[in-house]
């Protein structure tokens, strides 16, 4: 018995000593003292960063938000924002995500990045631990800075300028304009630039860092932006001059246009091609799915899910005819065909700028091997397999995407990722945007030059002479809808130009392919798609009525969204 | 000795009849005795006892000399000329009465007396109403008695039994089964660290016996539960095999979180299962629970900081002492959905996307061509044309009409008087509802449980259990599953007529799920208790407890994905082409490994002793737990061959190749007690407390002090109801207040820590990314909750009529909130960290009414059940709304922004006079104006009242038992709950996704001006109450019919007791609202439904 006490004793006493079982050390986390301390962390910490700026290979492109494909997505998701328009109250619901909306509410995303940025900032200014790029980094992340701010603006409008990280409670945002930001942004890059190299080359290891050249073409962005008359409501010409400055100080460097323009965009990444400036590079660990998004079902794809990122008869009509001439005169807003074209309603796709065969697959189109049916008959009981009549996720406009999709030699399949680069800056923006530039400064011949060379690597004949003014404008702002068609560039280009309000009013067109199954041969008619509505409020998004809650009337709303 | 005593001595004592004593000789001389000095002294020296009554004998006097004498001869001597006389019972009685009494010679009633299983019960007492006389029933339950008349009534009344009063009539055998009584004040109650008496427990606990869950024959234990226990809310929203399990809430929703999807989780009950917390409480086998109580108020303060959301405790059977029982059932159901939604058919799916496509093109007056053709339409619903124009009924395609669940149990039971065991075996069998889907769910459940007298003070014993399952899906999640059979659209082929598969929706067609692979999911845990416990020698009433717990859980789950491949009909060729589906496009395996170990010891102290009137118990302990789980996994792709699916037969190149792993664990140090002070089993005090540290929180700021009270009052045992109220049986009042706390909470919220991702490409290769976790809030802390509880209890006639009513209150405060809604997204924090900010105040009642009684042969018992809870958020960090409507302040936890919808659009002057949105258009929903500011925008949502959470719970059960037969009929039912369901709204869409029939039923169409239900692809402004549904029901929840085997046959068969029956779960069902699917569900209808079960079964004991 006495033992039994003595067992107890020792029991209890052992168990009354081990007080260190709440001390334990989290197994799955790093804390903050040793991120700082230890240079690989930095870095890691560093490149995590440069996840800040979207890219467009989301399942819902930037396109969808604009007259380049027809958009059928249902419900308040994502692209859904001109069947069902947006509004202040469900803006964050329709694009705040990278599955849904491509980031197209921008703003949560943004200023998260922009703390993190200005964390690593602050960081890096207080350690004195040293490690050999750590000028690099801080010059790099400058640069994000300024991209995101970028990002903010031309979405926005003027934001608030946030250079540090505030902790709760500290301070009371108000939106500083759309020049002070812009400001802001020289400013980091101006920071930024003396510590940069130069450039990387496009198979180099680091390509896909900012560069030098990366500031320049973003400082050419931006400045291009606030010089249109969106931004730049009194038209100052100086900001125009700025812009052409900024374009220019681009064009001595040694880029050059890849010389195929299809190839262009579906190189893998780490492949050689010296027009790109900056890009965001894929592995196949770390890759985009575009191909599986966009393509028809045929390959088992979603064709822009629910068959919505067709390519649509507006943009189709955009495009020049091989002779140079547009196909079609708009005259007080009646389509007729341009006489001078040539263009032949029974052949719509014949002659076409070469652009147009390497961004969009239609009717009898060879895509990887196959022929591509989007035919249905006149009496409408066969069709073809890839019309939208044998499938939902075949795109109705019967166009679908070919820009990034790839060749023969790659496997189309759900299993695999892509690593073709999102491209942020090629040579041939910084064409046109010196281009814009010189046309508003008057030297319309510069521009006619630098148009031209983009068109002439597409097989297409330079801007005759005698086009100028108003007719030159038209030319120049149609060479950016064709040549950056689905890079995201349209979205802003018809808003900073004040265009909108003609261009994103028409309604979204598609072409039916009728055949006759007796003889084989087929007509074309356009087919209404989508009616559209844009008001003047849309020219800038709105911010969340949830976030100026929260900041209890300091933030103002852009104009119409109250 | 009076009759009281002797009857219920002889309850007590062996009753086994020896030959008859009067042979027995005496010698006696007595005088001027009283009778019942007579009566002592042949007592004391035979074994024979007298019935009377004193009032019969005191005041008579007697002489007696007898020599060598009978007891007949001296009690004929004895009793002569007192107008007494005696007579000979069996059992060694006389009784001694009035001669006219005695005299009246009646007839002789023999019997067998039963308890509820058919077992002869001994020791009942019989006695004739409005007399002293009466039997008891001897060990094989047989009696006999002599009685007056026809119009004699007979009592039969046993401890632990209803008694019973039977009207003899012409009958001479009377044979009657005994019903046992539950609520027997005997009854002991578990609670936490102990046991205590129903009839002096002052908290507010309910209890359920494992027999009563037996009842249902649903595989999962949890839903067996749901209506059974006052204040427990069940709510099964799913009913896929092995994925099952409900919710459980323990008086509602207590306690808000920042994501909606955690919100069961955070009000998730701590579940103890033989003093530890464990998981896979829905899988126990049913066949090995004793009991299971919940502790609902103050009582649960005694687990501190994980108990404010109440503590489920189950407790599982020992062994008894006796012979080895064997206890084998076997049952065998089929079961099925409770309720599939009609889905439209082609031609109405083609007709109502038509509409909407024509919606979307502004409505043109001409020149509009349809998607689908008139023609098209006509083939639909002709089903000319099956490959080009079919109509899919998915759900017919995908689901059985039933599948097969098989459930085996076999338990030994037993034991000495040093070592009682239990050795239980369980095993359990369910199919998928699926023609094509490897869905299935295997179980078998092992225990033993040894329990030990070592010494005459030290006890020992193990409880050694497992719970192997084996669990095997479709990799494809089961709500994409869902989505590709109800919204997948008619217009679809499911499969040629020439057996060959077509793609489906997405091509993910459902009945190709047998060829992409599995996702098989083995656990096989290890639950182990030792236990020890030794009486203090010196010290009356003192004992030692410890027990020392480890509990190891293996998972093992093993992700096979395959290609796949469906035909799909070219519409040019002719021909049906073979395509590779959009899964995996090579052989691909996930192998995933979990290991969660507890480990868990505790010690206590236990004093309990009764002197005179007062009794006193006490306990303090301490219990140390650490849990630790850790996980591994490996991937690869590009196999060889999908023959064989181990890891090593994948691609050994770098890029087909992944896995990943990360661990974490969990500490816990607490100390205990409680104490306990009862005056004559009538003023009843107890104190208890939990001083809890958990790891959760930053040093210094890890205890925590819960403390909790409760009083009891049995007005019952006072003087004056005992004297005056003779029907009162049991009436108590209690109360109870206490402190509990809610520590779920994310570890090391009080570090700034960084964690591995958002990786990058640079060049043509990955770089790692580290990014910022929530930032730290230093001073985090538990959650508490403070509840107060009002109860009163009774019993009346006889136990004929129980009541409870209990009125209960709960103010949470400390909840963890992230201030997110007031701090603007400028400041850049990813996420927030959570701070005690949040208030709610919940209260509520339950009331349980009973009714026990026979009624000649029929004994039966129905018991009522009402609870009620009631949440509103008191504080919360909220977003200065516009309109004070939309505060979620003063609202339930969860409760929804809706527009508040008045019909719809049905006329052209409608639709013009009433403020709408830009795109709603005839046909749309209309949303009324709240704040009358002439728009409609987000300013007019209001603030819902109810979730799908229940406000008002019921259950109404009811036993019979006629002769060998019992039935068990259980109602449950809700209400104040609504659902809105976004699947339902969704009509014509471009998406191409089928609708329920409801939806489409009475649509607005042009042709439909007067239609109810809003247009095809109606304009969504957001959620409107058009859609949002009561989900009132009730449904027949269990229903057992049972047939015992009479004694007669089983003991022929050399068998204890044979039960056969047939059981039903689900059986049926009336909701008032949502009558398309089954109105437990919560959310969108893609889910897997819940099931109906339909079971016959065998229970032999031996």
């Amino acid at each position: 018995m006495k033992n039994i006490l003595v067992i107890t004793a020792i029991v209890l006493s052992f168990i009354s000593c081990n007080d260190d079982i709440l001390d334990i050390t989290a197994k799955d986390r790093i804390a903050d003292d040793a991120v700082w301390n230890d240079e690989n962390l930095i870095r890691a910490y560093h490149n995590s960063l440069y996840n800040a700026i979207p890219h467009g290979f989301y399942i819902h492109m930037f396109s969808k938000f604009t007259d380049e494909a027809y958009n059928s997505a249902p419900g308040n998701w994502g692209a859904g924002i001109f069947v069902y328009p947006y509004t202040a109250d469900n803006i964050t619901e329709v694009g705040n995500g990278d599955y849904w909306g491509g980031y197209l509410y921008y703003w949560n995303r943004g200023y998260e990045y922009i703390r993190k940025v200005n964390v690593f900032l602050e960081q890096m200014a207080e350690t004195p631990f040293s490690f050999d790029d750590k000028e690099q980094l801080i010059g790099e992340a400058k640069f994000l800075r300024a991209f995101i701010y970028f990002n903010l603006i031309e979405r926005f409008g003027g934001v608030p300028i946030v250079a540090q990280s505030y902790e709760l409670g500290e301070v009371t945002f108000t939106r500083n304009t759309f020049d002070e930001c812009v400001e802001f942004i020289e400013k980091d890059l101006d920071e930024a630039m003396p510590v940069l190299p130069e450039k990387y080359a496009s198979a180099d290891a680091n390509f896909g860092r900012a560069t030098q050249d990366a500031c320049k073409a973003l400082l050419s962005r931006v400045l291009l932006y606030a010089a249109s008359p969106l931004f730049n409501t009194s038209n100052d010409i100086n900001k125009w001059q700025k812009a052409a400055d900024a374009a220019a100080a681009l064009l001595s460097s040694d880029y050059s246009l890849y010389p195929d323009y299809r190839e262009a965009f579906i190189l893998p990444s780490g492949s050689e091609n010296n027009e790109l400036i900056f890009t965001r590079n894929f592995t196949t660990t770390n890759g985009h799915q575009a191909p599986m998004h966009n393509l028809n079902r045929r390959y088992g794809a979603y064709g822009g899910w629910w068959g919505s990122n067709g390519p649509t008869q507006n943009l189709v009509d955009d495009y020049d005819m091989i002779n140079g001439e547009p196909p079609f005169i708009y005259a007080d807003g009646v389509k007729t065909i341009n006489p001078a074209s040539g263009y032949d309603p029974d052949h719509p796709w014949a002659n076409r700028d070469p652009r147009f065969e390497a961004t969009i697959t239609h009717d009898s189109t060879i895509y990887h091997g196959d022929l591509m049916e989007m035919w249905i008959a006149s009496n409408g009981a066969t069709w073809g397999f890839d019309s939208y009549k044998q499938s939902g996720d075949n795109p109705r406009t019967n166009y679908v995407l070919k820009k990034f999709m790839p060749n023969e030699d790659v496997a189309l399949s759900w299993q695999d990722f892509y690593t073709n680069p999102w491209i942020y800056f090629r040579l041939a923006e910084i064409y046109l945007n010196y281009a814009e530039a010189m046309f508003e400064l008057g030297e319309e011949g510069i521009c006619r030059e630098y148009i031209s060379k983009v068109r002439e690597r597409a097989g297409m004949p330079p801007i005759p002479a005698n086009v100028t003014g108003e007719d030159l404008r038209k030319r120049l702002y149609n060479e950016r809808r064709i040549e950056l068609a689905f890079e995201s560039h349209r979205y802003f280009d018809v808003r900073r130009w004040k265009i909108a309000m003609d261009v994103e009013n028409r309604p979204i067109m598609g072409l039916d392919v009728i055949k006759n199954v007796d003889t084989g041969e087929k007509t074309y008619t356009e087919v209404l798609l989508l009616e559209r509505s844009f008001e003047e409020r849309m020219y800038l998004l709105p911010i969340a009525t949830v976030e100026i809650n929260k900041n209890e009337g300091s933030i103002v709303q852009n104009p119409g969204w109250e | 000795m009076k009759l009281t005593t002797i009857l219920l001595l002889l309850t007590f004592l062996n009753v086994t009849a020896n030959s008859f004593s009067q042979n027995s000789r005496l010698t006696l001389a007595l005088k001027n005795v009283s009778i019942q000095d007579v009566l002592d002294v042949l007592e004391n020296s035979t074994d024979l006892k007298f019935l009377y009554r004193n009032e019969t004998i005191s005041d008579k006097k007697i002489s007696i000399n007898a020599s060598n004498a009978s007891v007949e001869e001296i009690l004929d001597e004895a009793l002569v000329g007192t107008g007494i006389s005696y007579k000979l019972l069996s059992n060694n009685l006389i009784v001694i009465a009035q001669e006219e009494f005695l005299e009246k010679q009646g007839i002789k009633i023999s019997g067998n007396v039963t308890d509820a299983d058919g077992m002869p019960l001994p020791g009942v007492n019989i006695l004739l109403k409005g007399t002293m006389e009466g039997t008891v029933t001897d060990v094989d339950g047989n009696f006999s008695i002599d009685v007056p008349s026809q119009e004699a009534i007979l009592v039969f009344s046993s401890v632990g039994y209803i008694s019973e009063e039977i009207s003899i009539g012409a009958r001479e055998v009377i044979n009657i089964s005994m019903v046992p009584d539950v609520t027997a004040l005997e009854e002991i109650i578990v609670v936490g660290y102990g046991e205590q008496k129903k009839e002096t427990l002052t908290g507010s606990v309910v209890n359920v016996s494992g027999k009563e869950i037996k009842k249902s024959p649903s595989s999962n234990l949890i839903s067996s539960l749901a209506g059974k226990l006052p204040g427990l809310s069940v709510n099964q929203r799913s009913g896929e095999p092995g994925r099952d399990d409900p919710s459980i809430l323990i008086r509602g929703v207590g306690t808000f979180v920042s994501d909606p999807a955690d919100l069961a989780e955070a009000n998730a009950p701590l579940i103890i299962v033989d003093g530890v917390p464990r998981s896979q409480m829905s899988r126990l086998n049913p066949d090995d629970i004793e009991s299971i109580s919940v502790l609902k108020d103050a009582s649960a303060a005694i687990y501190g900081a994980r108990a404010a959301n109440g503590v489920i405790l189950i407790t599982t059977k020992k062994g008894i002492i006796g012979k080895p029982v064997f206890d084998f059932a076997y049952n065998y159901a089929v079961h099925s959905p409770t309720k599939i939604p009609d889905m439209l058919d082609a031609a109405t799916f083609a007709e109502v996307y038509n509409e909407g496509d024509w919606y979307r093109k502004g409505r043109p007056v001409d020149n509009y061509v349809p998607f689908y053709s008139d023609e098209a339409v006509q083939k639909y619903r002709d089903g000319s044309d099956p490959v080009l124009y079919p109509n899919t009924d998915w759900m017919k395609e995908v689901l059985k009409p039933y599948s097969i669940q098989r459930r085996m149990s076999l338990q030994v039971n037993g034991g000495t008087e040093f070592v009682k065991y239990l050795f239980s075996f369980g095993s359990l069998f369910q199919d998928g509802n699926y023609y094509h889907n490897p869905t299935d769910y295997r179980q078998y459940n092992m225990r033993s449980k040894i329990d030990i007298d070592i010494t005459k003070n030290l006890t020992v014993g193990v409880n050694l259990y497992t719970i192997l399952n084996n669990r095997t899906y479709s990799p494809v999640v089961t709500w994409v599953n869902f989505y590709n059979i109800l919204h997948s659209n008619p217009t679809l082929v499911a499969q040629y007529p020439n057996g060959l598969t077509a793609p489906g929706r997405l091509g993910e067609n459902p009945l190709l799920l047998d060829q992409r692979g599995t996702d098989k999911i083995e656990d096989t845990p290890i639950y182990s208790t030792f236990t020890a416990s030794y009486k203090i020698p010196f010290i009356t009433g003192l004992k030692i407890d410890g027990s020392f717990n480890y509990d190891i859980s293996n998972q093992f789950e093993k992700r096979f994905s395959l290609p796949y491949y469906y035909y799909e009909y070219n519409v040019n060729t002719g021909e049906y082409e073979r395509k590779q589906g959009t899964g995996a496009s090579t052989v691909e395996l996930w192998d995933t490994y979990r290991k969660w170990t507890t480990m868990m010891y505790n010690i206590k102290i236990v004093y309990d002793r009764t002197y005179n009137n007062h009794h006193v118990s006490a306990m303090l302990g301490l219990e140390k737990q650490k849990n630790s789980y850790q996980f591994a996994e490996a991937y690869r792709k590009n196999f060889v061959s999908s023959a064989i699916d181990q890891i090593d037969v994948g691609s050994t190149d770098p890029a087909d190749k992944n896995n990943s792993g990360s661990a974490s664990a969990t500490g816990y140090n607490n100390y205990f007690g409680r104490f306990n002070y009862g005056f004559s089993s009538k003023y009843l005090f107890e104190f208890l407390f939990r001083y809890d540290g958990s790891q959760i929180f930053p040093e210094g700021k890890r205890y925590g002090f819960f403390p909790g009270f409760s009083v009891g009052w049995r007005l019952s045992e006072e003087e004056f109801i005992r004297n005056n109220l003779l029907f009162v049986n049991q009436l108590k009042l209690r109360f109870s207040h206490g402190q509990t706390g809610n520590d779920r909470v994310d570890p090391y919220q009080y570090l700034q820590s960084y964690s591995f991702g958002d990786n990058y490409v640079l060049g043509s290769g990955d770089v790692p990314g580290i990014y910022a976790n929530t930032i730290p809030n230093s001073n985090i802390t538990w959650e508490t909750s403070k509840k107060t509880d009002i109860g009163l209890e009774a019993s009346l006639w006889n136990r004929k009529l129980g009541m409870e009513l209990t009125l209960w209150q709960e103010k949470r405060s400390n909840i963890l909130a992230q201030r997110n809604l007031s701090i603007p997204n400028i400041y850049g924090f990813s996420s927030l960290p959570s701070e005690n900010i949040g208030k709610v105040d919940n209260n509520g009642y339950e009331l349980v009414l009973n009714h026990r009684n026979t009624a000649g042969k029929l004994a039966y018992f129905i018991e009522a059940t009402v609870s009620f809870a009631r949440n509103k958020i008191v504080f919360m960090d909220e977003t200065p709304q516009v309109e004070p409507y939309q505060n979620q302040t003063g609202h339930p936890i969860g409760a929804g922004l809706y527009y508040k919808a008045d019909g719809i659009f049905n006329t052209k002057a409608e639709l013009d006079s009433f403020p709408h949105p830009g795109g709603s258009r005839l046909g749309d929903i209309k949303i009324i104006d709240l704040n009358g500011d002439e728009k409609i925008n987000a300013q007019d949502q209001f603030r819902f009242d109810y979730t799908a959470t229940p406000e008002y719970i019921f259950g109404l059960n009811m036993n019979l038992q006629y002769r060998y037969f019992d039935l068990s009929i259980f109602l449950q039912g809700q209400t104040n709950a609504y659902n809105y369901d976004n699947a339902f709204v969704k009509l014509g869409n471009t998406d191409f996704d089928n609708a329920v029939v409801e939806r489409a039923n009475d649509r607005w169409t042009v042709d439909n001006p007067d239609g109810k239900m809003p247009r095809a692809d109606a304009y969504q402004v957001g959620a409107t109450t058009l859609f949002l549904y009561d989900a009132t029901f009730i449904r027949l929840k269990t229903l057992e019919l049972g047939y015992s085997l009479p004694s007669k046959i089983t003991s022929k068969l050399k068998m204890k007791d044979i039960r056969l029956y047939i059981n039903a779960f689900n059986l049926l069902t009336w909701a008032k609202e949502i009558k398309w699917a089954d109105p437990e569900m919560s959310g969108d209808l893609t889910y897997y439904p819940q099931q109906r079960i339909i079971n016959i079964g065998a229970n032999v004991k031996f």
